[in-house]
């Protein structure tokens, strides 16, 4: 049989390796992603820390795809704080190293980040955060420019692939000069934006640290943290004066009018083209470099304008700066974005569409286009349309493991879930999903849940998750002991995010074999005294495990093993091998039974009759083990 | 040419962003200006994608505004109808007849409407619309997986697109892995060959 889905998971280029060709001049068409692979090579950075996270992913797969053609050290690391460290530990000893997690990984990193800033750095060191305005694959959209601000380091924010590259080169000078890490701020509009990137030299890098010992500057203690933050404050008045002369901060269009515009980032882009639609005569100030703003160079553009309007993507980071730079510099200036009068949005993603309405608003235009009457006629179609969610693959494992959770736990549990694909199994019919945080919160939410309820309360995480944060959480379940069940659903991935390694799949991010860390083991070596793995596709096994783990007196850990169903799919696929799609029989008696379990995207409705799309079955057979007339044949695959 | 706005919409797998990618390697080697918007993660596990291509000396932001579109490229035809925000009487419709079923229709229990049905509504917006039978296409060149070339091929052939078919092929041959290039270039050819018959 076929399978009709592309399950090209690495959404790169084909050969990554064509990155590492010193072409310089070469015209390429980049995604954000590899452009700031491109620019990693070209300012000989040496070591890349990541954990995978949407929209920030590619950046470390790149990377893993190359690393050691190019001579540098990359790794997965368990989690975005452990990421920073590593990386943190390399730039002490003077090498060049960079980290890249999506927004809400700084987050799990702030701990670090914000003494880091104090140490400071020897080898130059860039921290890439990856913003996701409109929460397209994140669970908040929070604005990280303010995590610039808090640290009091530098922030660099590109608006296309062409400047990601060349930022990341002009990051690790501003960091070595500054002996500062220097903050990357992109947009999901940055990073996954494919744009023409002119190619510069390729720098060799070179791994070899050495300590230089300076305790006062390098361990935190108190005493050493109080002259250490004096030396910060110096430090962000030296950053200061790079940004006032920084060629990424500079007035792009200059008009006739006294009309200026103050943008950054994505934003620019949907302000210059919002500008052009309007046919507006006014002034533009972009600013590449946010943190510190040039204080200078933004008096002077708003003493050379009557109305200035900040346009940027979510909080009013820039505006709220920026009034209180003409408070002092230029008072009777009138300032118009979304603070006080709220002309653009503060939440999801800005267009160049919201843009214009704002400046149409401000400049008091009419709208060249008539978008009002265009909405009207699609909400026409709209309201009709039936949704298409996200939804776990066909031959999915934790369609199984819900299916299985739920059979066993019923319907009166509590389920505090995760961040994973697993999220999707709140979607019905499966229901499965009653508290989502953040990474590694369902473990521990659920004790709280349990001990206020009094109800059975089952935790689900998946693997990657689990050694990303739930460990503490485990073992504080142990010591206080907690009664709630931990369901690891083990796909052997990082699934959601493009199947990157992680300690329990047996393989490194530099490609190395690494002995596999058993979730068992660790489980048990948390004191846990319940620990029991079994296949979810094995209903009545997994059903009888899960009973037996939630009368455990104390929390139980059982782990539903069975490989994503795309990663079985590829190896097939390599193989050479094919699988039968499952079959309705006659007997079908059209109860639907199938379909209101399970909802797999295999199973449809034709004509009144169920269904079985035999480009999408994957022969994994839980239809036909649901199935109460077993009216469902086929042979399930062997993998 | 001011701008030349592309809207690729389809159900996550169905090879939308290969084919931006290609429309997009096209440009550049034609020296073209050029911006690929795509979202991975969440939208891709059968959810719908929406992917863009615009091309053009000013092009800065990479996301097409509403009624702009100079080509809508829709995958599947509900898709095709999500995505007619982006569609005007100037915009041209291809619209490919491969069905991938919601699965809020079978749990409902509601039919999948036809595709005269669907066409009509497409129709409110723009005259310019044109159902391809891709699926018989990309099987009759090898493989449902050419899918998105066989629509590429299409737009080739409106004659529509500001970049050379010589271009398109040379980054087809780029992007598709070597074992499979023979059969995207002869899908390529079938939607070429479609439109030509068809007009």
């Amino acid at each position: 049989m076929r399978i009709s889905l592309q399950t090209r998971e690495k959404i790169t280029l084909p050969d990554p390796t064509m990155l590492l060709k010193n072409e310089s001049g070469k015209q390429m068409l980049l995604l954000g992603n590899e452009a700031i692979v491109r620019g990693i090579l070209e300012a000989g950075i040496s070591m890349v820390t990541t954990y995978p996270g949407t929209p920030a992913s590619e950046i470390g797969d790149t990377t893993s795809e190359i690393a050691s053609k190019a001579g540098l050290y990359m790794e997965y690391s368990t989690n975005e704080m452990v990421a920073v460290e590593v990386a943190a530990g390399a730039a002490n000893v003077g090498v060049r190293a960079l980290t890249a997690m999506k927004h809400v990984g700084l987050n799990v990193a702030a701990d670090a980040l914000m003494t880091l800033a104090y140490i400071g750095v020897r080898g130059g060191y860039v921290i890439v955060t990856a913003d996701d305005p409109e929460c397209y694959s994140s669970q908040n959209e929070q604005d990280n420019r303010y995590y610039a601000l808090l640290s009091s380091l530098p922030c660099m924010e590109p608006s296309e692939p062409q400047e990601a590259k060349d930022m990341i080169k002009t990051a690790v000078e501003i960091s070595e000069k500054l002996e500062l890490p220097v903050l990357l701020r992109t947009t999901t509009r940055v990073n996954h934006t494919r744009g023409p990137v002119t190619m510069g030299k390729v720098a060799k890098p070179s791994l070899q640290g050495t300590l230089v010992r300076d305790v006062k500057r390098m361990v935190m203690i108190p005493a050493h943290a109080r002259l250490m933050h004096v030396k910060l404050l110096e430090k962000v008045e030296k950053a200061r004066e790079i940004s006032e002369n920084s060629p990424y901060n500079t007035v792009t269009r200059k008009g006739k009018s006294q009309i200026g515009i103050v943008s950054s980032s994505s934003a620019y882009n949907y302000a210059v083209e919002a500008v052009e639609l309007l046919k507006l005569d006014a002034n533009i100030l972009k600013l590449g470099m946010t943190n510190p703003l040039p204080e200078k160079l933004i008096g002077q553009f708003l003493k050379a304008n009557k109305k200035v309007i900040i346009i940027e993507e979510l909080e009013p980071f820039l505006e709220v700066q920026i009034k209180a730079i003409a408070k002092d510099l230029a008072p009777n200036i009138e300032i118009y974005g979304k603070t006080v009068k709220q002309y653009f949005p503060r939440k999801g993603e800005l267009t160049t569409r919201l843009a214009a309405e704002g400046l149409a608003q401000i400049t008091v235009q009419k709208l060249p286009l008539d978008f009002k009457r265009i909405d009207e006629t699609y909400a026409e179609v709209a309201k009709e349309l039936p949704s298409r969610p996200p939804i776990l693959c066909a031959g999915c494992p934790h369609r199984a493991s819900f299916f299985v959770i739920k059979r066993a736990c019923g319907d009166k549990a509590n389920y505090p879930t995760d961040i994973g694909c697993y999220a999707l199994g709140i979607a019905p019919p499966l229901n499965v999903g009653d508290l989502l945080i953040c990474m590694g919160s369902g473990v521990s939410t659920a004790q709280g849940m349990s001990r206020a309820t009094g109800e059975p309360t089952i935790a689900i995480i998946g693997d990657s998750t689990f050694f990303h944060a739930a460990l503490p959480g485990l073992v504080n379940a142990v010591y206080n002991n907690a009664k709630i069940t931990l369901a690891v659903l083990d796909n052997s991935t990082t699934a959601m995010t493009g199947h990157q390694p992680h300690p329990g799949t047996g393989v490194t991010g530099m490609g190395n074999p690494s002995e596999k860390i058993s979730i068992e083991k660790v489980a048990e070596g948390c004191g846990v005294k319940f620990v029991k793995s079994v296949n979810p596709f094995e209903i009545k096994e997994a059903t009888a495990v899960l009973k037996e783990a939630l009368q455990h007196n104390g929390p139980s850990v059982v782990i539903l093993r069975s490989p994503c169903t795309l990663l079985t799919i590829r190896d097939r696929r390599r193989k050479g091998m094919t699988v039968k799609a499952f079959r309705i029989t006659d007997k079908c008696t059209d109860c639907m039974t199938c379909i209101k379990l399970l909802g797999c995207p295999a199973l449809t409705i034709e004509n009144g009759k169920v269904h079985i799309d035999e480009t999408l079955c994957t022969a994994c057979g839980l239809c036909a083990s649901v199935c109460p007339y077993k009216t469902i044949e086929g042979e399930e695959a062997s993998t | 040419m001011k701008e030349f706005n592309i809207v690729l919409a389809g159900v996550g797998g169905q090879g939308t962003i290969l084919a931006a990618e290609i429309l997009g390697v096209a440009a550049v080697k034609d020296g073209l200006n050029t911006r690929v918007s795509e979202i991975h993660g969440m939208a891709q596990r059968g959810g719908a994608v929406t992917s863009s291509v615009r091309i053009g000396e000013n092009v800065a932001s990479p996301t097409v505004l509403e009624g702009q579109a100079d080509v809508l490229i829709g995958f599947e035809p509900l898709e095709t109808l999500r995505n007619l925000k982006f569609v005007s009487e100037r915009t041209f419709v291809i619209m490919s007849d491969e069905r991938i079923p919601p699965t809020e229709l079978a749990a409902k229990n509601i039919a999948y409407p036809s595709i005269e049905e669907i066409l009509e509504k497409i129709r409110k917006f723009t005259e310019s619309v044109i159902a391809v039978e891709t699926e018989r296409l990309a099987k009759e060149a090898g493989s449902i997986l050419t899918r998105n070339i066989v629509l590429l091929g299409v737009l080739a052939a409106s004659g529509k697109l500001p970049v050379k078919d010589e271009s398109l092929i040379e980054a087809l041959k780029e992007l598709v892995p070597a074992k499979h290039v023979e059969t995207n270039v002869k899908a390529f050819k079938l939607g070429y060959e479609y439109v030509k018959k068809k007009t």
